[in-house]
């Protein structure tokens, strides 16, 4: 299609390496030649589906494909010229070919030529290949043994040498420490970082570099960054007026995990389960907030148990994407076109996840409260002294009644403004107007209450309770999973067409019925669940995992989509290695930091990314990996990494979300309140982004601008688009202005006297690299040349240097750190500062 | 331009150029020779997503002008006349009309409620429609009127997500995003896709309504406002003036080209060119947005006001985006949620106040796109996200002020230029209003029918996600072949 060609360059390509491999003449492979033609062409309409099947043919299963049809047959092993398949894809007969033409796509030449040969040597089928358990390859032998670091390289160059290709050198160290930092923390290395790294002459000092980077807190702070998307975690409900969320602390409970190298099972169960655990902890509840991010609505006039379906449809979905790599969301409302995905076993999912308590509540009820360590040492006493003062403070004691009666003589008739007595209600006052005697039993007692509440005689203990309920208050409180009581548990019906109101047949809970069973003693539940999806018989997770990984690294996955490993995804550019590294993740006890120093660790990613032209016309994309990768950084890092360099950069972690300058909006959402927030002050204004408030309906807008999704739905894979308004943020944002002004201030204070020495310096706090001769002179001429327009516009020099980062420091010139700024502001702006190397 | 920074900019592109590695100069080149001139005819980067495109056959409409009424207009009030339902205004609602069915403010037995307004023929072609939107009747003779729509939906944000992305959950793409994605826009130095806001409320949907859900982000729309920066982030920093920030690329560029010499990525070239273009931006949208360059006349007949935030101001404003080549303009205008709960959404006196500010600038846009030819190629589309019921709504029935609840099942919306069939009325629904009775349109029919204008089989505008390729349409729609001239 054209728009697709035209759009190449964002959109992933085509695997047209790959299929051209099956063009030699030699052996159809039916998963790697076959099964993308049917898939794409055949099976929407004689595919699993049985409501769309049409001529109640099913060519996705070798028995329907060969069954005789009344004299003849779909497919005829052996025979091409007697399939009917091949006669309707070659046939030039309007009313005969197939796909018909209302279709759209037609079968190509080329294609019908494979099905042909398949036909010829015998039409054998195989089983997609993602949906058979990884078996453990052994690493191939190569011709050059010195290149290979781990085993990783072992099946890349065997690879490159099919190709004809040998890898590229090892990049240079600069590059190295500043790629590798980006990749493991999200931040860059501080130029102190470089130069111990240069100077470290050891032989391990790569991997010393990566074991510090995997244990410092940034690398779960990145690392969370990344599993957010999954989650679609936001600070806010999400649809019309997008109410503020609580639930940072399950963003908290993420970043925890991955510094504390939680093994990716336990991850998983604690998320989706945690609280079906025996005796679950406080933070294995906190986990399962994973699945309270989907939206709740909270708009007038809506029905809950529609947006409650809504929830869990979406935990559905987002639970099959997020472990099996598998976009089950077709067969909400009918069987799947393409996978053995039944519409009944979307609702043996849907009947597991359908029966936890919460259920679309603006209170985002159940919710677990939270205290730290010093409330709940103390919560008993508290609370115990809390019960006891309420006690006596609703207790009238007969020296209480006797001063209450005189409080009520000496009650003005018309009290004065703004005095005690003017404070009491109306209706209190209404019963002082009332003699004594002739007050009812309810008044009177109302009376004695609200004296209770006022009387000078219990104002220490009032005080005190007050200052206990403030103590016992939590800190914070999260939306939990949690299961409904035995006897009202929901049933699941089918829901025809995916609409909630129209249910068919009761279904159980259970697990799709075309993969694996549960796990020996599993239940049919989400704990169950959760063990099934990282029990080894499961063929999946451990390859999606395992992709996703090398896809966060590299750039692209193995298989290129990574949100989807069926029959509609691509294929693994190297399968055997795609399969070796799941099982390498498994074996590894699902060890995340492991896994993640054997990808950093191998010659393949510590290749130069340096390219050729005709290496660049070979493989655009760098699936073959005969070079280091280099792509744009997420909307996260790009933000981090200018207040990092800097000095801005809050090392503060955890918390609250915080509101970074934004740009006022004036508008109000929709039935809700103004949209603009006040600026966090202080250290809260330069936390890292993966703390600023994420509201779906007005995400951070720079963060949109570099391609982060709004979190309304689980995001497996972001864009790294290349556009003007990116280009406007980093230059005129003044989140960046403002980097560029400390930024400014920082060459000056630490680059020595000469220009060349600040110019120097600033190149090396962004890059990490020493500039060249050439480089330095391009900045010091722009300094020169900014500096001569300040000299004489006191005004503007001052605006530059100051507007927003604050006054000038003691000693500083307007006109010099002005000048500057604009030269940190196009170091800030270099095509190398958007990439890793 | 100053001799001065002439002389530097020509030197500093030269000398960047002749070290640029092949290929990388020459689409560098192009773009930077380019001295911000509006040439739509100039090479792009080669990657550029917004390069033009045509689409699956020839078009009528080129551009979209997209009028969204937030909160559903009283269609009942404006452009379905019903006669039966004013003669039985008062009486209880048959129950018929109420069994198995839920409203968003309205329980039990709601009465009947006759449009307090008085309808007439309008234009030669005689479209009946009401006094609440006078100016409109002067155009009665250009638009394409539809009284048959119907959605699933009967809730705002759902409402809206619908209309906007063909789905009413979040996260799929909107209108805007599909037809830049599947076109490319025709302006060079301003966005394809532009979003304006006015009576200071996001619509429900949020800023889903034009989001890129899954397509790549360069398509999703851009918010150009009429207060602080008209787009994000366009204005230099404070202290830096044009010059300044000319230099400053060039060097930018320079440091870049001598990156791109050492390690041969063309994605520099990219982003040296996209730098290029937000330099033209910040030229070019703020003149664009500032509507005080209009003639008198001009702004008189819209009823703008240079410097205020109004839907007035805004379909000026989409004339002018239109006219530089902006593929699709989408206006969003709070306030037409008719409840009764306030004076304001009073089916009398509040939408006669309501509508005044929407019906003149509505027609003087049609008459503006007509005089300057660009109404052939310009479709402008009015309307909201649903209907209201022929009965008043629940909670304010009780009260002096007359309000009506949502309504999914019939609604109105209409259509001018762009190859729609003008002076046309087309569909109707039962004496009193309850359901289409004929030629039923839902949102995936009109958009199957938008996109059929601009040239597109909506089946065929696909993007594949998560290995199914999805479509504005979803799995729905067919086009509407009365609709068009």
């Amino acid at each position: 299609m054209i728009v697709r060609i035209l759009l190449g360059a964002i959109v992933s390509a085509s695997a047209a390496a790959l299929a051209a491999a099956a063009e030699d003449g030699g052996r159809v492979d039916f998963n790697r030649d076959i099964r993308p033609i049917l898939s794409n062409k055949c099976l929407a309409c004689h595919g699993p589906d049985e409501a769309e099947r049409q001529a109640d043919l099913r060519l996705d299963r070798a028995r329907d494909a060969t069954a005789d049809r009344g004299g003849y047959a779909a497919v005829v092993p052996g025979d091409p010229d007697a399939s009917e398949l091949i006669y309707r894809v070659e046939s030039e007969e309007e009313l005969e070919v197939m796909p018909p033409s209302s279709f759209g796509k037609t079968v190509t030449p080329e294609e019908a030529a494979l099905l042909r040969r398949w036909i010829e040597q015998g039409a054998e089928y195989a089983e997609h290949w993602a949906y058979v358990p990884p078996a453990r390859p052994t690493p191939p032998e190569v011709s050059d043994p010195s290149w290979p670091t781990n085993p990783i390289d072992r099946f890349i160059l065997v690879r490159l040498e099919s190709e004809g290709l040998s890898p590229a050198p090892e990049a240079d160290r600069a590059a190295l420490i500043r790629r590798v930092s980006l990749d493991l923390t999200g931040l860059p290395p501080t130029p102190e970082e470089v130069d111990a790294f240069l100077a470290d002459q050891s032989a391990d000092a790569y991997e010393s570099l990566v074991d510090r980077l995997l244990a410092s807190r940034s690398y779960g702070e990145h690392m969370a960054r990344l599993w957010l998307d999954l989650a679609r975690y936001a600070d806010s409900a999400g649809y019309a007026d997008d109410p503020a969320r609580t639930i940072w602390a399950y963003r908290d409970w993420v970043i925890d995990a991955f510094n504390a190298n939680m093994p990716f099972d336990q991850f998983t169960i604690e998320q989706l389960a945690g609280d079906l655990l025996p005796e679950p902890t406080e933070s294995q509840l906190v986990a399962t907030a994973f699945h309270r991010n989907t939206m709740t609505n909270s708009e007038g006039g809506t029905d809950d148990e529609e947006f409650r379906n809504a929830a869990i449809v979406d935990r559905v979905n987002t639970t099959m994407t997020v472990w099996m790599g598998t976009s089950i969301a077709c067969a909400q409302c009918h069987s799947h076109k393409y996978d053995p995905i039944p519409q009944t076993d979307y609702f043996r999912l849907f009947a597991i996840l359908n029966t936890t308590a919460d259920a679309d509540r603006r209170d985002e009820a159940p919710t677990l409260p939270l205290y730290t360590d010093e409330q709940k040492a103390h919560k008993a006493d508290w609370e115990r002294e809390a019960a006891e003062l309420r006690a006596t403070l609703s207790t009238p004691t007969p020296e209480l009644l006797e001063a209450q009666a005189e409080w009520e003589r000496s009650f003005p008739a018309e009290p004065e403004p703004d005095s005690e007595a003017a404070k009491a209600p109306e209706a209190i006052r209404e019963i002082l107007k009332i003699a004594p005697e002739d007050r009812d039993k309810d008044q009177a007692s109302k009376l004695t209450e609200y004296y209770l509440s006022i009387t000078p005689l219990l104002k220490a203990e009032r005080e005190r309770l007050a200052e206990l309920e403030r103590k016992l208050t939590p800190y914070t409180t999260v939306p939990i999973m949690q299961e409904q009581p035995e006897r009202d548990r929901r049933t699941t019906r089918i829901q025809r067409r995916g609409n909630f109101r129209d249910l068919g047949e009761e279904v159980p809970p259970g697990v799709p019925a075309a993969f694996h069973n549960l796990p020996d003693g599993a239940q049919p539940d989400r704990l169950g669940l959760a063990r099934w999806l990282v029990c080894e018989e499961n063929p999946l997770t451990s390859r999606v995992v395992a992709n996703r990984c090398w896809e966060q690294i590299f750039g692209r996955g193995l298989v290129s989509t990574s949100e989807e490993f069926g029959s509609q995804g691509e294929l693994p550019t190297h399968p055997e290695l795609l399969d070796w590294l799941a099982t390498e993740l498994v074996r590894s006890g699902w060890d995340l930091k492991a896994f993640f120093r054997l990808l950093v660790t191998s010659s393949t990613y510590r290749q130069s990314s340096r390219v050729t032209p005709e290496l660049l016309e070979r493989d655009p994309d760098n699936r073959l990996l005969a070079r280091g990768p280099r792509f744009r950084l997420s909307a996260e890092m790009i933000r981090d990494q200018a207040l990092f360099v800097s000095g801005l950069l809050s090392p503060r972690m955890h918390g609250p979300p915080v509101n970074p300058p934004r740009p006022q909006t004036g508008l109000n959402a929709a039935f809700g309140s103004a949209i603009d927030k006040p600026t966090s002050t202080g250290q809260d204004r330069y936390r890292r982004a993966l703390y600023t408030e994420w509201r779906r309906t007005n995400p951070y807008p720079s963060m949109t601008t570099f391609d982060a999704p709004n979190r309304e739905v689980c995001t497996v894979r972001r864009d790294r688009t290349n556009t003007p308004l990116q280009a406007l943020v980093t230059l005129n944002d003044p989140v960046f202005v403002e980097a560029s002004q400390a930024l400014a201030r920082r060459m000056v204070r630490e680059g020595g006297d000469s220009t060349e020495g600040r110019a120097r310096r600033g190149v090396r706090l962004c890059l990490g690299r020493e500039p060249s001769e050439k480089e330095v002179a391009a900045l010091v001429s722009l300094f020169q040349d900014a500096r001569s327009d300040f000299a004489d516009a006191s005004d503007a020099a001052t605006r530059m240097a100051t507007d927003p980062l604050g006054p000038l420091p003691e000693g500083m010139d307007a006109a010099e750190l002005a000048a500057w700024t604009v030269v940190g502001n196009v170091l800030l702006n270099l095509d190398e500062m958007f990439l890793k190397r | 331009m100053d001799p001065r920074t002439e002389r530097l900019q020509h030197v500093t592109r030269r000398h960047f150029l002749q070290g640029m590695p092949v290929g990388l100069g020459a689409v560098a080149l192009a773009s930077l020779l380019d001295d911000g001139a509006r040439a739509a005819d100039q090479a792009r980067p080669a990657t550029d997503p917004m390069t033009p495109r045509p689409p699956h056959f020839a078009p009528k409409a080129k551009n979209v002008i997209y009028l969204h009424m937030s909160g559903a207009p009283p269609h009942l009030d404006l452009f379905d006349y019903k006669p039966e339902l004013v003669k039985h205004s008062g009486e209880d609602c048959p129950a018929e009309f109420l069994e198995g069915r839920r409203f968003a403010f309205t329980t039990g037995t709601p009465k009947l409620l006759g449009t307090p307004r008085t309808y007439a023929p309008r234009g030669e072609a005689g479209i009946w429609m009401s006094d609440a939107v006078p100016r409109l009747h002067e155009v009665a003779d250009e638009i394409c009127l539809v009284k048959s729509m119907y959605t699933d939906q009967f809730n705002h944000a759902p409402a809206e997500l619908l209309l906007f992305t063909g789905s009413p959950r979040q996260g799929r793409p909107s209108f805007g995003s599909w037809v830049t994605y599947g076109l490319g826009s025709e302006s060079r130095d301003l966005p394809g896709f532009v979003v304006l806001i006015s009576s200071g409320v996001q619509p429900s949907a949020g800023q889903g309504a034009w989001g890129s859900g899954f397509l790549p982000s360069v398509f999703q729309g851009v918010q150009c406002r009429s207060e602080g920066d008209p787009v994000l982030y366009v204005s230099d920093p404070p202290g830096m003036d044009r010059d300044l920030r000319r230099r400053s690329l060039d060097a930018l560029h320079e440091l870049n080209a001598m990156q791109a010499q050492e390690l041969g990525h063309p994605e520099t070239a990219t982003r040296i060119a996209q730098y290029e273009l937000a330099f033209r931006m910040q030229m070019s949208v703020p003149e664009v947005m500032d509507i005080s360059r209009e003639s008198p006349e001009t702004i008189e007949a819209y009823g703008a006001r240079p410097g205020a935030a109004s839907f007035a101001n805004n379909c000026l404003l989409a004339r002018r985006l239109v006219e530089q080549g902006v593929r699709y303009v989408q206006l969003f205008d709070w306030g037409w949620d008719f409840h009764g709960t306030n004076p304001r959404e009073d089916l009398r006196d509040g939408l006669t106040q309501k509508c005044a500010t929407m019906d003149r600038p509505v027609a003087a846009l049609i008459k503006d796109l007509k005089a300057r030819g660009l109404l052939d190629e310009t479709l402008v589309v009015w309307g909201g996200e649903f209907g209201r019921t022929p009965f008043r709504e629940g909670r304010t029935a009780a009260g002096s002020i007359l309000g009506r609840d949502h309504y999914p099942d019939c609604f109105a919306v209409f259509l001018a230029g762009g190859g729609a069939r003008a002076g046309y009325c087309h569909g109707e629904t039962d004496e009193l209003g309850f359901s289409v009775v004929e030629n039923p349109v839902h949102v995936h029919d009109l958009q199957a029918t938008i996109l059929h204008l601009l040239g597109f089989d909506h089946e065929r505008l696909t993007f594949r996600f998560q290995g199914r390729d999805f479509r504005l349409t979803d799995v729905h729609g067919r086009v509407v072949p009365e609709l068009l001239a």
